[in-house]
């Protein structure tokens, strides 16, 4: 029983890293129409530099608060998306996906290996701290952190935050137009420069949100979690449908349960957990390429 | 006096292109031979610019190239015979350096593994990170085969290679229903999940690999021992310098083949425009798997030479990476050109070790190369030629 809840506890605490990795994917994918690989590695600049800042802060304003790192870090990761987007993505936006795919792996090693190399003793994996400290509930040997608590909160504001802002703001009106048909937006003096400008900041800085809570609840950061990162998020945006919220969340959700379950019921299912997500994300791409939630679009000449 | 003049400007051609032959194979191998003996890191950056003022040089005059291709085209005998000279004789411009031969061998099986992924990447743009698991799935069945039921080299070759296509097959049936990015996905799943279960289960040693495969023997001659050649003898590598000689051969001659054939047109069909090629008849499911299959096939066969080769193999050595590296080679030298892609392959296979000073940033100089390429050179250092049929 304690097992169970526990299990349930961390089940929840993937679900919401997962979803908000997974949200910038499906956002990026139906506006830009590429696929950001490195969003990942993008999302996992955020804790190093929330530390870095946190460091230099704390020389310059003793007493300063680690919150004030953390909203510099979501903050410059977002300038980051922009960047990224201005500099090199937009260029790929018309090319063949191929490139486009090749370009943002190679993106994300180069991040990656930015961050080993920038970042001091950067080869080796930091602590990063607990967020929110102690445990809000406790039965037994069961406890929920108020970091999960905190964790779950802020994923239902954001989603709740991005539900609004996409569906009842005219800016959200017109990436929604952008991602429809392009031709069509720019036609209505929509500006796709900015539209593409706006998505690639909102993604990061749910991805930075994300990168910030999962180094929190593994307790450490490492330069490669990107990758890994970006792969499940991935996964779950694909398995839920790209390009569309809701999906992004339940493929989400249904990731999390397996890797979970997975992880509780075989007594070595760490080390299997990424075999036993990709074998569903491969499955679902067989039996259901576009996604649980996605539309089928067939292709006319 | 046409009749009178025709011999005579033939004979001229004949020798003009005979010399362009054996200047410029010799030109490559003496760049070759220099690059791989460069001993310090103004040597390798003098050589570079040098290989970068020669692609300009080709930017600007394409007529120079176009001098070359007619002269390999009319002195093909010339140019069969220089290059088996120059590729059978490499190995005694090094003597007893044992690392200079290691390199070569190096840059071979990189250039067959590029080669294979060229099929897919290159003729049929379809985006594959996971040879470096066919690689892996290669080496490990054929070291399985040896250490376990102490099979030799040559039995587990057609053993290795049908384990991979199969492989290959299994992964490129998800390209019956799935595209780009999300076709890129389900390979790099699969690649993902051969590493962590060659690291996880018992058998195939875990992280630390399989230990001690027997090098090969051929007529009760082991490819361990020095090669004795005309009362010379070379270290040891120089046996696995031949074989990965003869594997890259005959990836060449299949690549050729292959391009040259209506598999090759098939597949560039399918890069040029899916929907178009499904119209005029083409099974674009059948040729997506094959050019999966025959990517495996061939990455298995380098897998195998590998591990006998390095007689120890871990999971470590098969990783997503590799898959990256490997598509670097193919979009640096030049996508669907066979010379360019094996040129790719020398080239980044050797600079990682010639800039050794900055092994730090290898990765981020691939991740940077990649990008710079896929900006300003997207074609690569050596275009697809166009096909010329006829004359």
């Amino acid at each position: 029983m304690e097992q169970i809840a526990q299990q349930i506890i961390n089940w929840l605490a993937l679900s919401s890293i997962y979803a908000l990795l997974a949200i910038g994917f499906s956002l990026l994918f139906g506006v830009i129409n590429v696929i950001q690989f490195s969003h990942g590695d993008v999302a996992l600049t955020a804790p190093f530099i929330a530390m870095a800042v946190f460091a230099s802060l704390g020389a310059l304003l003793p007493g300063a608060d680690l919150v004030v790192a953390l909203i510099v870090a979501i903050f410059v990761v977002g300038v980051l998306g922009i960047v990224l987007e201005r500099f090199l993505i937009r260029r790929f936006r018309t090319a063949p996906p191929m490139m486009a795919l090749v370009a943002t792996v190679a993106l994300g090693i180069v991040l990656r290996e930015l961050i080993r190399i920038l970042y001091p003793d950067g080869s080796n994996p930091h602590p990063f701290p607990q967020l929110v400290p102690g445990s809000a509930l406790s039965f037994g040997d069961v406890s929920l952190s108020w970091l999960v608590v905190a964790m779950m909160a802020v994923t239902g504001l954001l989603v709740a935050v991005l539900t609004w802002f996409l569906y009842r703001t005219g800016l959200g009106l017109r990436i929604r137009a952008v991602s429809q048909d392009i031709e069509m937006a720019r036609m209505l003096a929509i500006n796709p420069n900015l539209v593409f400008r706006v998505t690639f900041f909102v993604a990061s800085v749910t991805g930075a949100v994300a990168g910030l809570f999962y180094a929190s609840y593994v307790g450490l950061m490492r330069f490669d979690l990107g990758i890994i990162a970006g792969l499940l998020g991935f996964s779950a945006a694909v398995i839920g449908g790209l390009g569309n919220m809701a999906g992004a969340i339940i493929g989400s959700v249904v990731l999390a349960a397996l890797d979970t379950l997975v992880q509780a019921v075989f007594p070595d299912g760490a080390a299997y957990r990424l075999v036993v997500a990709f074998v569903l994300v491969v499955l679902v791409l067989v039996f259901r390429p576009a996604g649980l939630l996605g539309r089928t679009v067939v292709e006319k000449v | 006096m046409k009749a009178d003049g025709a011999p005579a400007t033939k004979t001229f051609s004949t020798l003009r292109a005979g010399t362009v032959v054996i200047g410029s194979s010799l030109a490559v191998a003496a760049f070759l031979w220099a690059f791989i003996t460069a001993d310090s890191t103004i040597a390798v950056v003098a050589l570079l610019v040098l290989l970068a003022a020669f692609f300009f040089g080709l930017e600007r005059y394409p007529q120079a190239e176009a001098v070359v291709v007619r002269s390999f085209a009319e002195a093909r005998v010339t140019a069969a015979i220089v290059w088996l000279v120059i590729v059978l004789g490499f190995p005694f411009l090094f003597g007893q350096n044992t690392y200079f031969l290691h390199l070569l061998v190096m840059c071979l099986i990189y250039s067959v593994l590029a080669i294979a992924l060229n099929f897919q990447l290159g003729s049929a743009n379809i985006p594959n990170f996971a040879t470096g698991a066919t690689y892996g799935i290669g080496a490990y069945c054929s070291a399985l085969l040896a250490l376990e039921f102490g099979w030799s080299f040559w039995a587990t070759l057609p053993f290795a290679a049908l384990a991979a296509t199969l492989f290959g097959f299994i992964i490129g049936l998800p390209s019956m229903r799935t595209r780009d990015a999300y076709l890129a996905l389900v390979t790099i799943a699969c690649g993902v999940i051969i590493h962590q279960l060659l690291n996880n289960f018992e058998w195939t040693g875990g992280p630390q690999g399989l230990i001690g495969i027997p090098a090969p023997t051929l007529f009760g001659y082991s490819f361990a021992s020095p090669l004795p050649v005309f009362g010379y003898t070379l270290p040891f590598q120089a046996n696995f310098y031949y074989l990965a000689l003869a594997l890259l051969a005959l990836s060449i001659v299949v690549a050729n083949r292959l391009h040259q054939s209506r598999i090759g047109l098939a597949w560039n069909a399918l890069r040029a425009d899916e929907i178009a090629a499904r119209a005029v008849g083409i099974n674009v499911v059948w040729y997506k798997v094959l050019a999966f299959a025959v990517d495996a096939f061939l990455a298995a066969f380098a897998g195998v030479v590998y591990a006998f080769y390095i007689s120890y193999i871990a999971p470590d050595n098969f990783t997503f990476l590799v898959s990256v590296t490997l598509m670097t080679m193919v979009i640096v030298g030049g996508m669907d050109n066979v010379i360019g892609v094996i040129l790719g392959a020398f080239l980044l296979t050797l600079l990682p070790e010639k800039l050794r000073a900055f092994s730090d940033y290898r990765l981020l100089f691939y991740g940077l190369v990649v990008i710079a390429f896929l900006m300003i050179r997207p074609q690569g250092l050596l275009p697809q030629r166009l096909r010329s049929y006829g004359a």
